[in-house]
């Protein structure tokens, strides 16, 4: 076996679009028309990603990071371009590149709603035919990682938010898969629960050398997990590079907002050329400043600084 | 390959099952109140007749037949086209897509368990009460053995429809009216709801070839030795036309779901 977890040469990927009609006369001509739009969602992506890495798969909302996944997980064909999966072409072997790879989208669970969590063990372990032995060392494993007790014998619609993600990854993660893919793992949880969720990812990616494909627009996650960033924007990858990289893009900026009699203003700040505290100070001299909010820079301007700055 | 996979999904169907104890009490319930209906219409129907007798079939002999189709029904319902609508819609198909295990295979044995839940409880209750009113109108010998078989049978050919009209849901978003008239199309033809013995000769004929048939005419018959199930060629030939349509609808919803997953994995959901 190569080093490679997932090769993707070249891939493209076009939807068929019906163009759509204003209007109830548009909507009945709807009905019978055959005018389609090509739209391109993923345009000419490689990647290669090795064994064990963590990699941020970022990009805005609509950008084609869920169609990229889709094509690895096999539930898409791309239209052009080859992809490889631990070795296998994802949508013509979709069911033996099932049982090596796993996903966590962060809204939707896999576990059976009404049984317990341990039920819903007990039966993926059957299904991906996990020997006993291997299925137990998981499980004293993720005991090691994390307090399990309380989920294990809770139904699965009676747990909270946070509990539940952190029950399906540690359900995508149980037969030990080469892959595991997290869509938005984090999205909608509290602090605690955040940092509880990525010790967990990277302590499983320790342990098993798991490679993760993690898509997040938290910046947090990114920082606490992945080595490596690939950004892509419109369908095309637009950034390729570790993160120490990235950092000199967005490390050191931070957007400053002051509310300044009932509005509130927002200034990119570059740390390299000012500090915050004299922006506030200077501010300050002219204005009363009644309230001061400091946010990381989001994805969005990490790209936009990215098509500025170039990479 | 082994089956410890499909057990554990039955296994945690009948969980499942189990789980929603009121539903079953409220399914027993509303079957009591359909029932009393059923016996009122018919015996009306009878009374109106003024012969004992109607198309070959007494009034206990008709009644013995709804009861049991409704009790089969339960036990062979299927909500594979309601589920299948809302997890497309709701997109929760995909990590259905993404197990294992063939879509059709996993989604036969998870709902395997349920069908083992209600025949445990709605059917054999029922089936032990008819026994006992009737008091020996059924007859007990190799056709309960003979019964199990069809049973199993009109199981596959059943979740051949619901399989052909499910995957039709991945063509139109709204699966509603689709769904109704496959409802009404089975129960009107499969002999659910009007035993088969009263259609006209011809359309009678007609529906006798029918997939429908096979779901619950053919699995009552043989439990009680009609049709022709007590000689061996008669019985061979209800089975034959149960396995025929099984194996029919079997392949065809293996192809067309084949061909409706590549346009979606192509043109996307």
């Amino acid at each position: 076996m190569s080093d490679e977890a997932i090769l993707m040469k070249g891939v493209c990927k076009d939807f068929k679009v019906l163009n759509r009609h204003e209007g109830l006369k548009g909507s009945i001509k709807d009905l019978f028309s055959r005018d389609y739009k090509t739209v391109s969602a993923v345009k000419d992506v490689s990647l290669t990603v090795n064994k064990g890495e963590i990699v941020g798969y970022l990009g805005p909302n609509g950008a084609g990071k869920s169609t990229t996944i889709k094509m690895m997980t096999g539930v898409l064909e791309p239209t052009s371009g080859e992809i490889l999966v631990n070795g296998l072409v994802p949508y013509k072997d979709r069911t033996k590149n099932c049982e090596n790879i796993g996903v966590v989208f962060g809204q939707r669970s896999q576990l059976w709603w009404s049984l317990p969590l341990i039920e819903s063990f007990k039966l993926l372990r059957d299904i991906y035919m996990v020997p006993q032995k291997e299925y137990d060392d998981m499980i004293a494993l993720y005991r090691s990682l994390v307090d399990i007790e309380p989920v294990l014998h809770k139904p699965v619609r009676q747990m909270s938010l946070g509990q539940r993600t952190l029950s399906d990854i540690l359900a995508a993660f149980l037969h030990n898969p080469g892959i595991v893919f997290l869509d938005e793992p984090t999205i909608g949880l509290d602090v605690s629960m955040k940092s509880k969720i990525r010790d967990l990812i990277l302590g499983l990616n320790k342990e098993k050398h798991t490679t993760v494909i993690l898509t997040t627009h938290d910046m947090g996650d990114v920082d606490a997990l992945c080595k490596r960033i690939v950004i892509i924007d419109k369908g095309s990858k637009i950034y390729d590079n570790d993160i120490d990289h990235l950092k000199s893009y967005f490390g050191s900026y931070r957007t400053l907002r002051m509310r300044i009699g009932d509005t509130w203003e927002e200034r990119l700040i570059d740390e390299k050329e000012t500090d915050v505290m004299s922006v506030i100070a200077e501010t300050q001299a002219k204005h009363k400043i009644k309230d001061i909010q400091l946010q990381e820079i989001s994805t969005e301007e990490v790209i936009k600084k990215i098509y500025e700055g170039g990479s | 390959m082994s089956i410890r996979k499909f057990l554990a999904l039955t296994r945690a169907g009948i969980m499942e099952s189990l789980h929603y104890r009121l539903g079953i009490a409220v399914t027993l319930f509303a079957n009591l109140i359909y029932l009393v209906l059923v016996y009122f219409l018919w015996k009306a129907v009878y009374a109106s007749s003024g012969v004992d007798v109607v198309n070959g079939m007494t009034f206990t002999d008709t009644m013995i037949y709804l009861i049991l189709a409704t009790a089969l029904f339960n036990f062979l319902e299927m909500f594979v086209v309601w589920d299948m609508s809302r997890s497309i819609q709701s997109g929760k198909i995909i990590l259905d897509l993404l197990k294992p295990m063939d879509f059709r295979t996993y989604t036969f044995w998870s709902y395997s368990g349920s069908h083992v839940v209600q025949f445990v409880l709605t059917f054999i209750p029922t089936f032990i009460v008819v026994m006992i009113v009737t008091g020996g109108a059924i007859p007990m010998g190799l056709n309960l053995l003979y019964f199990v078989v069809s049973t199993l049978l009109a199981l596959i050919v059943n979740f051949g429809i619901e399989m052909l009209v499910a995957t039709l849901c991945l063509y139109t978003e709204s699966t509603w009216g689709i769904n109704i008239v496959k409802e009404t199309i089975v129960l009107l033809l499969s002999g659910a709801s009007i035993p088969l013995a009263f259609f006209p000769e011809k359309v009678r004929e007609v529906i006798s070839y029918l997939p429908f048939r096979a779901v619950y005419d053919i699995p009552l018959s043989v439990l009680l030795g009609k049709a022709g199930s007590d000689s061996l060629e008669g019985l061979l030939k209800l089975w034959g036309l149960q396995l025929a349509w099984a194996v029919v609808l079997t392949v065809a919803g293996i192809i067309f779901w084949n061909i409706s997953v590549k346009k979606i994995t192509v043109n996307g959901g």
